[in-house]
Parts: C-alpha cells; structure tokens; sequence
C-alpha cells in the first residue's frame, strides 16, 4: 500500500517537475533560435552595408551602371566564407553582376529577408542548403538605381542550433530520470509519517484484540468444558466455575482500564481537584509495597522532604499514576534488587522519580512503551506482566496535570522513571 | 490421537486440554515454543495444534519448523489475529486449517475430528478386530449385541491395542503412548490399566484376548 502511494508520489513529482523542464528547455531554445538569427541577420546587413558602399555606380542614360572593381571580400571571416552569391540588379530587376553561386533561372527580386533552400550538385551528389538572403534597394540621392542581393548559408548556424538540440534532447531525459529518482527518494521520506502511525494503529489493533479475546477464549473454553463434563461430576464443574469467576474478574479490569484511558482524556474534573500534599500522598503508596518488597527480597527506599510538597492536583489519578510505575517497578525487578523512589521539590515544578534495578527496556521499544497495549514481550505472556495499559494510564494521568513523563532505561541495568509536575505559583 | 497443544495462556490451555482428553485424545500440553520444537521430534504426533503468538519460538516458526523436518500430521493454527492477510500467512506456512480466538470448543473437536479423517491412518469412525469393535467417537467397545462404555484411559489403551494388533507392546511403550509426556505415570499403572480393561472385556466375554506375554508385555488377539 505504502509502495503504491510513494510510486504514485514519485511519478506525479517526476510529471510535473519534467513539464516545467520540457516547458523551461523550449523556451530557452525557441529564444536562441531567435537570438542567433537576429545576430547573424545583423551581421549581414553589416556585409551588405559595407559592399554596397563599395560599390560605385555611374549614371548611364536612363540606366546605372555598377562597378564592382572596389568590393573587396579579402577580409574574409567567418561569414564570408558562407557567402554563397553576391548579385547586383538594376532596379528593372535584371542581373547585372554577380560573384559566387550562378543563378540558373531568373528570379524575383523582392527587397527584405528570406530563407530559401537551394539545390546544387557538388561533385555530381545532389545536395541542398538552406539560405538567408538579403535583398538591399541600391540609392544614389534618394533615386533608386538598383539591388544588391546577398546570400548566405545558414550552415553555421544550423550546426550550433543541432548542437544545442542534441543536448536538450540528451539532457531532459537525463533530468526526467535524475527527478523520478529523488521524487522516489522523497517518497520515502513522505510516506514515513504515514507508515509511523499506521504501524502503531496495526500494532494496537492486533494488541487490543489479542489481550480482548484472551479473557473471552477462556471463559468461553471453560464454560463449554464444564457444560461436556458429566452431571455427577460436581467437582469439575465447581473448577470450571471458579475459572470462569477469575477470567470474568481479569476481563472486568481490563474493561475498566480502557474505560478509564477513554473518560479522563484531556482535563482533570475540577471537582476532584485539590491542593494535596505529595509527600503524605507518597509515604502513603510506598507503605502499600513494603510487603511486596519483603516478599521478593528487594531494597525499597524512598526519599522524601521533610516539608510538605503541595501540588493542585487530581489525588485518586496521581496515585493510580505513580502506582502503576511502582508496579512495573516490583514486577521487572528480580529478587535481591533496589527500587528507590524520590521527591525531589525545584522551584517551580517538582520531580517524582522512580528507580529500579530491573530487567531495563531494549532501545527499540522505549519510543513505544507508552503505546496502549504495547508490551516489550511480543508474545504477550500472562504469566509476567499485564495487559500493557499502565504506562499508557499513567502518562494520560500526568497529562492531565500538565505534566511530563519521561523514561531512561538500560537493558539488564535498570530503568527511571521520572514525573514533572509543575508547582502552583505561591 | 497423540496431540501437541501449545498456548501460552494457562489459562486457555487448560480446558482445551482437558476437553481434548475427554474426547479419548493423548494431549502433550506446552506453553512455549521451544519445548514444543523439542518434542516435534521426539514424538510422533497425529496432530498439532498451535497458538501464534508464543514466547522464543511462535507458533508459525514452529509450524515452518515441523514442515520442513517433512512430517506431515496436520496443523492447526489458533490465534487472535483474524485479517485475511495474517490466515493466508498461517495457512501458507503449512497449517492446515485456522480458528480465530475465542475457540469455540465443540468447534474445535469437530475440526480435530475433520482432520483426523484426513490422516492417512485414518480406519474410520469404528476399529475392528474380528467382531470386536471399538467406537472412536462415543469412546464404547461393541461385540455382537453387547455394549461397554469404556473411560478415558481404557479408552486410548484399548484404541492403541487394536492399532497394533497380535503385536507385542511392551509397558514401556504402552507408556509413552498413553501418557503425556512429561507426566510420570506410577510404576505399576500399566499395569493397573491393563486388569481394570481386562473386567471390561470380561463383560464382553473376550477376557482372554487380552493376553500377558511373560517378561515382554501386552498382545491383543483373538484366539479365533
């Protein structure tokens, strides 16, 4: 799915940044073209100026007669060496002189520019040119006395308009692939938004159903197994009962714990809301663990201010917050370890941390360990752990309360968890 | 049938289990993926029946892993997951049939049934020997007009019996066909099982086709 959309990103990039290439290149070549024919007609209008100066004319009766003992195309360039004909007509049109290429038919003289293609045969091959000729009305005095017709091959500047046309020709190409790929590559960064959330919103389907359905599956098993056993045996039914209680008991809090993440989204009811003090709030929770800690061996130290810490808050919430911590604290402990829990009052918030020695959290899961019901063990075990909404609850808790969660974890070290709770302005 | 169940919720396992049994299976009952790939090969099973997600090893490596070790008993994948594209994913891994959780238990012995009938061991509903007959489904053994309902246990000693029969089966292997594994049967509970089935045959008049091959084991023939 996400492959189509970044092809179909890729292309339409490719499509329309190639349209402005093709659209941007002809422009371009459409103003070259434009560009090197005014350039080349100017400089032979240049030519034609200078021979027509050096042309002499002598009035003859009624007609003129043009000496071209003076033109001199010594100078040759670049120009003059594509001069194919130079053609003198009186100004009845008849050719009077002519250097160059012979005119084989007689032809219109009509005064201003044209482009013509001519045929000639070199060496016995036909072949065919294209010209630009000039045709200059000669005056003396303001009185017509005749033409001068020069023309020349558009050679030179086919041959630089081919090359420039060869390199568009290779060059959009080229570009239209250079864009299709870094469209293909800025796909992949597009898409990844995208991909994000739609992983995490796969991952929470598959999680939700799985940890819905482990409750149902067993009650249901169990329910269908008492209802196989045979009449008289009260003892396997009674077991098949009390199964049931303990999964409808499991499935009920997990219930209730997706209702909760569902109801207290967003603000804290002010009702409920009171100025509290944090170290009797915290004493008291940590009192709830020392038989937990006794029970598993492990060092449960806290750490609180002498003075009271009051924070506005939401009592039941904070506790169920900072208790759901401690949970995950006990549970991914091992026997033998140290949970340390400390206030620490700063003068405008105020830190709750929570550090054990535990297990840690791989790298990899840390981005997600607030998902709800993601859990670090893919498997989803019963056995250790829960159904993966207690850290989910207890950041939505400190949300509420402006808060901030953080977490620092080390495999096989252990992990912190820290809440900032910001402190009323006295 | 022998059957590998592995799940690693305790608490869904356990029912299966239990109403597996009931019906006359051998279940070999395991909650993770790496004690599972381990008995594959040091059992041979009728029939496998798998949970996805497990711990170490899930149940579609595990599935792949049985595939490729080439035995064929059929598999059956149990799971939560219920897209389209995680069945083709089960089935293409070489399961055979897929029951989306919860797993309705009756649902689930008539697939077990379904794909028992597919086995290439498969006789029947109904084992026979001579005219003695024993009914896989009602777990009841028949001879003329008479008709015993057998238990559980007498059931899959009887059912083994009349698989192999006129062979010698030693108690050892009576017991590892008839116990799960990891269970440890007391020592003289073939034993045991063997007089409890004989007083059933005894109401069939067929006692002594039940016959004790000194220092050697168990035979079932008729003396016929």
């Amino acid at each position: 799915m996400f492959e189509r959309s970044r092809r179909r990103l890729a292309y339409w990039f490719a499509l329309s940044m190639g349209s402005i290439l093709i659209l941007f290149a002809f422009t371009v070549y459409h103003r070259q073209v434009k560009d090197q024919m005014r350039e080349f007609d100017a400089r032979i209008y240049d030519q034609a100026k200078r021979i027509a100066a050096s042309t002499t004319y002598q009035k003859q009766g009624e007609s003129w007669l043009i000496d071209t003992e003076n033109v001199s195309l010594r100078d040759r360039n670049a120009l003059e060496s594509k001069i194919i004909y130079i053609r003198w007509y009186d100004f009845q049109q008849r050719l009077l002189q002519f250097t160059g290429y012979s005119p084989h038919q007689r032809s219109q003289v009509t005064p201003g520019w044209q482009t013509q293609k001519y045929d000639f045969h070199l060496k016995g091959q036909p072949l065919s040119k294209h010209l630009r000729r000039l045709t200059l009305p000669l005056k003396d005095d303001g009185s017509p006395v005749g033409y001068l017709q020069i023309a020349v091959s558009l050679g030179p500047l086919q041959t630089s308009l081919a090359r420039s046309r060869l390199f568009l020709s290779l060059g959009i190409p080229i570009a239209l692939t250079f864009t299709g790929v870094v469209g293909w590559i800025l796909g992949h960064f597009a898409m990844q938004p995208a991909k994000r959330s739609y992983e995490q919103l796969q991952r929470f389907t598959a999680d939700a159903s799985h940890e819905l359905r482990a409750p149902i599956a067993a009650i249901l098993s169990n329910a269908q197994v008492g209802l196989l056993a045979s009449e008289d045996d009260d003892q396997e039914r009674d077991q098949r009962l009390s199964n049931i209680v303990i999964q409808s008991k499991s499935m009920s809090s997990l219930v209730a714990n997706l209702l909760f993440l569902a109801r207290h989204e967003g603000q804290l009811n002010p009702q409920d809301v009171a100025n509290i003090d944090l170290v009797e709030l915290l004493s008291s929770i940590a009192e709830g663990y020392i038989d937990s800690a006794i029970d598993k061996d492990l060092r449960f130290e806290v750490d609180l201010p002498a003075s009271p810490v009051e924070v506005h808050s939401d009592r039941d919430l904070l506790q169920r917050a900072i208790g759901n911590l401690l949970d995950n604290a006990f549970k991914y402990t091992p026997n033998g370890g140290k949970i340390t829990m400390r206030l620490e009052p700063k003068p405008r918030q105020v830190l709750i941390k929570i550090m054990d020695t535990g297990i840690g959290i791989p790298e990899v899961d840390l981005p997600h360990i607030f998902d709800r019901f993601y859990r670090v063990d893919k498997a989803r075990t019963r056995e250790t752990g829960g159904v993966g909404l207690g850290l989910a609850i207890a950041r939505q808790i400190i949300k509420a309360h402006d808060g901030k969660i953080t977490v620092v974890s080390e495999a096989e070290k252990g992990t912190t968890v820290q809440i900032c709770l910001p402190l009323q302005p006295q | 049938m022998l059957i590998l169940l592995v799940e690693d919720d305790s608490a869904q396992l356990e029912p299966l289990q239990t109403a597996l049994s009931k019906v006359g299976h051998i279940v070999d009952a395991v909650q993770d993926g790496e004690t599972a790939s381990w008995l594959i090969k040091e059992r041979e099973y009728d029939l496998l029946i798998l949970d996805w997600m497990l711990p170490k090893v899930s149940g579609i490596e595990l599935c792949r892993h049985y595939r490729n070790l080439n035995l064929a008993a059929p598999v059956l994948m149990i799971t939560a997951k219920d897209t389209t594209a995680d069945k083709v994913t089960g089935l293409d891994a070489g399961a055979d049939d897929y029951i989306v959780k919860p797993v309705d238990v009756l649902e689930l012995l008539a697939r077990v049934r379904a794909l028992g009938r597919r086995s290439p061991l498969w006789q029947g509903e109904m084992i026979e020997l001579a005219d003695l007959r024993l009914d896989l489904t009602h777990l009841t053994l028949e001879r003329g007009v008479d008709n015993i309902q057998l238990s559980v246990k007498e059931f899959q000693l009887m059912e083994y019996l009349m698989r192999h029969p006129r062979q010698v089966l030693s108690r050892d292997q009576i017991e590892q066909a008839l116990w799960s594994w990891g269970s440890e049967p007391e020592s003289n509970a073939v034993t045991t099982l063997v007089r409890r089935l004989r007083q059933r045959l005894e109401t069939l008049g067929a006692k002594d086709w039940l016959e004790t091959v000194y220092g050697m084991g168990y035979r079932l023939h008729s003396p016929n």
